[in-house]
């Protein structure tokens, strides 16, 4: 059983990597859409959307250092 | 579950296996990616107040960066000043377009008109310097000097050389300094709302005002985690971002040592390294090469975003 916490840290990731990319995606589907309606509002909404994107991806990177905790502590 | 009872029996023979087997690829990768250890550092220093102040590989990098980044950023701007037309040229106009993009796109909108020339050089420095510091990492320069020293030089194990080739090059992809970078920017969010303010005022702004007071029971726990959240998130997201990308590169790359054993023949190392490892990896350092620059402007514009949340408080 010493070496369960390895599975726990691999399912971690896939889900890290599901929520993320849903995420994200969601982002860029959204993104491109309001540009492809506004043209002329690119900048704005890239802009806006920067910041939520980069607040979720630090905390895919988060989770993903807690993972890598767990394999290293143990 | 009997599949994973099979795992674990698995996994269970494996510390035996890899006892007399050569390479080990999760101790290999963790050295190029991690400091120097406390037992061998560069410099060995005396210890003061408890505190070890020997000079290890990423506190040398750090110092590197800071010189290169300002005898660079110095020599061109006096260079500048000195000449008698406004007009740059050369390098400078490399300085100027990132002098601008940081001030306009960044500092300008978050923080506004008023505190710009306030903020900006701050916002500047941290780009600067963990731009340098990240796109150092990507150049093998002691993985180079590691190279020469093992089929030329043949220095001892206690030379600086030797020491110097042991240890990840890139410095904020150590914690502790993407933590001292993120406390700068704690510190500054607090100036910056209480010279906007005034002290008292800059903790007021914390929780809105005018609510029900059973709200601020939940409400000024959650601000004070808040504030204390922005700058772990910052710290997190630069270190662990700066060595993912490296233990990619180096997991893949160790692929060619593992088949090598695996097969027990070098052409299948080879093989592999040819088809899967050098074509991924070149893949995984271009993606770096985009990360590195993504990484320094976040870094900054969060920074700038915290720093305009202290001085135009939305509530």
């Amino acid at each position: 059983m010493q070496f369960l916490h390895y599975f726990g840290a691999a399912l971690g990731l896939g889900m890290i990597v599901i929520g993320a990319g849903l995420g994200i995606g969601k982002f860029a589907a959204a993104a491109a859409e309001g540009i492809a309606r506004q043209p002329g509002a690119a900048d704005r909404i890239t802009g806006a959307v920067n910041l939520p994107l980069f607040l979720l991806e630090g905390v895919a990177i988060l989770a993903e250092v807690f993972v890598l905790l767990i394999v290293l502590l143990k | 579950m009997l599949l994973s009872s099979i795992l674990v029996q698995e996994f269970a023979q494996e510390p035996a296996a890899e006892a007399h087997r050569g390479f080990n690829a999760g101790e290999t990768i963790i050295e190029h990616v991690s400091n120097s250890g406390h037992d061998h550092p560069l410099i060995h220093l005396p210890s003061a107040f408890g505190i070890d102040f020997s000079v290890t590989k990423h506190v040398f990098m750090l110092w590197l960066v800071a010189a290169i980044v300002f005898i660079i950023v110095t020599w061109y701007v006096r260079r500048y000043l000195r000449q008698d037309r406004l007009i740059p040229s050369g390098f400078m106009n490399g300085l100027e377009a990132v002098v601008e993009f940081v001030r306009d796109t960044v500092v300008q909108p978050n923080v506004g008109h008023k505190w710009v020339n306030t903020w900006a050089p701050l916002i500047l420095t941290f780009f600067t310097f963990i731009l340098c510091s990240n796109a150092i990492g990507l150049i093998p320069l002691f993985d180079t000097l590691a190279l020469l020293d093992r089929f030329l030089f043949h220095t001892s194990p206690d030379s600086f050389l030797n020491r110097v080739i042991h240890g990840g090059t890139t410095a904020t992809a150590n914690f502790n300094v993407t933590a001292a970078l993120a406390t700068i920017t704690f510190v500054s969010i607090i100036v910056a709302g209480s010279k906007a303010h005034g002290f008292v005022k800059h903790w007021k702004n914390i929780a809105p005002h005018g609510l029900n007071p059973l709200i601020y029971v939940i409400l000024i726990p959650i601000e004070v985690i808040g504030m204390f959240v922005r700058p772990f998130a910052l710290t997190m997201r630069l270190a662990a971002n700066m060595t993912g990308g490296h233990i990619a590169i180096l997991a893949i790359l160790s692929f060619v040592f593992l088949f090598t054993e695996m097969f027990g023949r070098a052409i299948a190392g080879i093989g592999v390294g040819m088809v899967v490892s050098v074509p991924l990896a070149v893949g995984i350092s271009a993606l770096e090469l985009i990360v590195v620059l993504v990484q320094a402007y976040v870094f900054t514009l969060l920074s700038a975003v915290f720093i305009g949340m202290a001085i135009h408080v939305h509530h």
